[in-house]
């Protein structure tokens, strides 16, 4: 059964044989970007995919009512609002109004080529776990013209990052307008966070790996707009004021969505300390600071101290404990409440750094098996804390109350280590950055070995290998340019690699080869822009006149 | 940071679609297709309009379709933009050239060597008008600078063959010649020299 509207034109696949898909919610905020808005909105009018409706949101920016009239179509739907009240209060209302299915995402100043939907409905209704999608998305730079115009400069796909969830706690790296999802998995993340005056994007994309693996489809869907010149965007002035960057990102951090969580287990940290003084306010302060992996900190104290704590810190959970108790007995008790999977105990005197948890508990959630725990980050013999499942621990404790933490899990043959280089987090992103800076050097060669070892063992095949080839390039070593970019080119060509085949070929004097790859670099390039839809032909898809 | 690898990158994001057309018109005009070539470097141009590149391919394409003015006129705006611009300085020799002007046409072949000596094109042009003006030492010394940097280089050892025999040394015409044979014995070129060269000691021996 099809979930369109009566409204609604027949969805109708681009095979023609009407098979009837689930309907998308596209949604396309909008804040005083007329000039760019037609194109948006008729890139989203034109897809292939037409079970759709697109809810344009004025969010208190110039009027827009004539150009979503413009489109005379009955699956566009404005919600015109005269107050400004940011894109998440935008995005939250459009989704109250939303479905659809799936939900995707369109900014005003950016396009979706005609098959970005087809695309992403297709690796969610296949064989697969994940409820959400994304695509790659090019990084289109442009001159942008006295009279507004943007004059397309280059094309490149600048990120094209499989998904990683760790990398996600940490960091984005899924564009919004290249993600599509289940409309229904908002029901468990919550909405958009009003609060948040930049990285609503990420705020998303985080909370929803607590639910789902991302699918990565490696084909390029749509782009996205980077002026030469200083960006317009509301979102890289907004990062330029460092301590509202910093209050988003912590409030980012230390929001967790509503358990329980599929695929995620919260971290539960029980702090060791004697008495609630500065030092404790400090330590809560950095674990704020310091930690992306979602945490609960469990706080053993002696109750008056619990009624002196502040109630307002997030992810606290004060445990009374008798003053005379020794620390492993407050572990003890502690134990009674946590929920996580993994605990980590931390003393008061652990300075906390960058990675202090993460480190080691990559290391105990990829790569070993049970009764093994990791020492934390500047943990030794005077000052012992550690990360480990909670089971090892429960069971060392129960075997051995009388012993100290430390000697009840020797005891229990739990072994307790430092984790190998190999079981950090993030061997990727430090790959990318030593080939980056080799880059920067002009050491192309080290570079190219850089990418191309990553292309074999760090996924992201694709990505890397078109990086590699660059690098070959410019290291002089065309024939291994030439070899990898005809690979990438075989795959998913872009603009990129297309320019570099040719470059080869054009050397090897291969001169036809070299024209083709070169118009084809060039209609990449020129045919971006979707010319504004006016008026729908009736009976065609996605063809319009303007 | 501000480093060769950054600034390449920079440029990369300023200039592929520029670099795109020119790649293209370099390529028709290899082919022989000076319209297309014309239409990729005017765009090109119009990108980048601090880059000679494009007023260097206006100027080959006008050249091979006859148009000297318009291609001096081309030529002369990728020396403005880049006075050190070599490629601009062979293809206003190469006006010259045609236009027989070979004293000038010599001067601006020698200037564009200076700026780089491995220019081919220039090097070529430079030994032709040396023929036309009989004067050998100066293209003898380019090519002797070249063949070092390129040893293997026969449509060179040729052309140093054949002005050591117009200079009166046919010892150094003679070992060019064989050396070139060794490397191509098929050379028939190559092999007529060698008889004319040969035969010039046996006279004058």
């Amino acid at each position: 059964m099809c979930e369109g509207s009566l409204q609604n034109p027949p969805p109708i696949s681009p095979d023609g044989r009407g098979r009837c898909g689930p309907l998308v919610s596209i949604l396309l905020p909008t804040y005083n970007r007329c000039r760019y808005l037609p194109y948006a909105l008729a890139s989203a009018a034109g897809q292939t995919y037409r079970n759709l409706e697109i809810f344009v949101v004025n969010d208190g920016g110039h009027d827009v009512r004539d150009i979503v009239h413009s489109f005379n179509d009955p699956r566009i739907h404005l919600i015109d609002r005269r107050e400004n009240r940011g894109k998440p209060h935008s995005l939250n209302e459009a989704l109250g109004r939303a479905r659809g299915k799936y939900i995707a995402y369109l900014d005003d100043d950016d396009v979706h080529y005609p098959h970005h939907v087809q695309v992403l409905v297709d690796a969610l209704e296949g064989p697969t776990d994940c409820q959400v999608a994304y695509s790659d998305l090019y990084k289109t730079y442009c001159h942008v013209r006295s009279d507004g115009t943007r004059e397309i400069r280059s094309k490149h796909v600048e990120i094209s990052r499989d998904f990683d969830r760790f990398m996600m706690l940490y960091f984005n790296h899924v564009l919004h307008v290249s993600l599509m999802h289940r409309r229904d998995l908002l029901d468990r993340t919550g909405l958009y966070n009003e609060d948040l005056s930049i990285l609503i994007d990420w705020d998303m994309t985080r909370r929803l790996a607590f639910f789902s693996d991302f699918h990565h489809t490696h084909v390029i869907t749509g782009e996205f707009y980077s002026p030469l010149e200083e960006s317009d965007r509301i979102s890289v002035q907004r990062r330029k004021d460092s301590r509202e960057y910093l209050r988003n990102v912590l409030a980012i951090r230390t929001t967790h969505p509503p358990k329980p969580w599929d695929k995620l287990d919260e971290l539960s940290v029980i702090l060791l300390v004697d008495r609630l003084d500065q030092s404790v306010a400090q330590t809560c302060g950095c674990l704020w600071r310091h930690t992306f992996y979602p945490y609960r900190l469990y706080l053993p104290l002696v109750p008056s101290d619990i009624s002196r704590l502040n109630s307002e810190m997030p992810n606290v959970a004060p445990i009374a404990v008798d003053p005379r108790s020794s620390p492993a007995e407050r572990v003890d008790v502690a134990l009674q409440s946590v929920e996580g999977s993994y605990v980590a105990i931390l003393p008061g005197t652990l300075p906390i750094e960058e990675m202090w948890v993460e480190n080691p508990l990559h290391a105990l959630i990829h790569t070993v098996p049970d009764r093994e725990g990791f020492l934390l980050e500047n943990a030794g013999p005077d000052r012992w804390g550690a990360v480990l499942k909670r089971v090892d621990l429960q069971r060392a404790r129960s075997a051995s109350p009388h012993l100290s933490v430390e000697a009840s899990l020797t005891a229990s043959g739990v072994r307790i280590r430092r984790p190998r280089q190999e079981e950090l987090p993030f061997q990727f992103d430090t790959l990318l950055h030593q080939a980056r800076m080799a880059e920067a050097d002009g050491d192309w060669a080290v570079a190219a070995r850089v990418f191309e070892h990553m292309a074999a063992h760090h996924h992201n095949e694709l990505w890397m290998k078109s990086l590699a080839a660059g690098a070959h390039f410019d290291a002089g070593n065309h024939v291994e340019a030439g070899r990898l970019s005809r690979q990438v080119n075989q795959v998913r060509p872009t603009v990129e690699t297309l320019l570099l085949e040719a470059k080869v070929r054009r050397r090897r004097r291969d001169f036809e080869a070299a024209i083709r790859l070169l118009q084809q670099a060039e209609r990449g390039l020129r045919d971006s822009l979707p010319a504004p839809v006016r008026v729908p032909v009736t009976g065609s898809q996605g063809q319009y006149e303007n | 940071m501000d480093t060769v690898g950054t600034n390449e990158i920079e440029k990369r994001k300023r200039l592929q679609h520029y670099e795109v057309l020119r790649e293209l018109g370099d390529c028709y005009t290899t082919v022989g297709n000076y319209a297309q070539a014309h239409r990729c470097y005017e765009k090109a141009a119009s990108i980048g309009p601090d880059e000679p590149g494009p007023y260097v391919g206006l100027g080959a394409a006008a050249l091979q379709t006859g148009r000297c003015e318009d291609a001096e006129i081309a030529f002369r705006v990728a020396c403005r933009l880049d006075p050190n611009c070599a490629k601009a300085y062979t293809g206003l020799a190469m006006v010259a050239q045609q236009r027989k002007e070979y004293s000038a046409s010599f001067d601006l072949y020698m200037k564009s060597l200076e700026l780089d000596s491995d220019n081919i094109t220039a090097l070529l042009g430079l030994f032709q008008v040396s023929c036309e003006m009989a004067s050998f030492a100066k293209v003898i010394y380019y090519l002797q600078v070249y063949l070092q940097m390129h040893p293997g280089d026969v449509s060179v050892m040729f052309a140093l063959a054949a002005l050591y025999f117009k200079d009166g040394r046919p010892e150094e015409s003679l070992r060019m010649l064989q050396d070139l044979l060794a490397l191509e014995p098929a050379n028939k070129d190559a092999r007529n020299l060698l008889e004319e060269v040969e035969h010039g000691l046996v006279r004058a021996g």
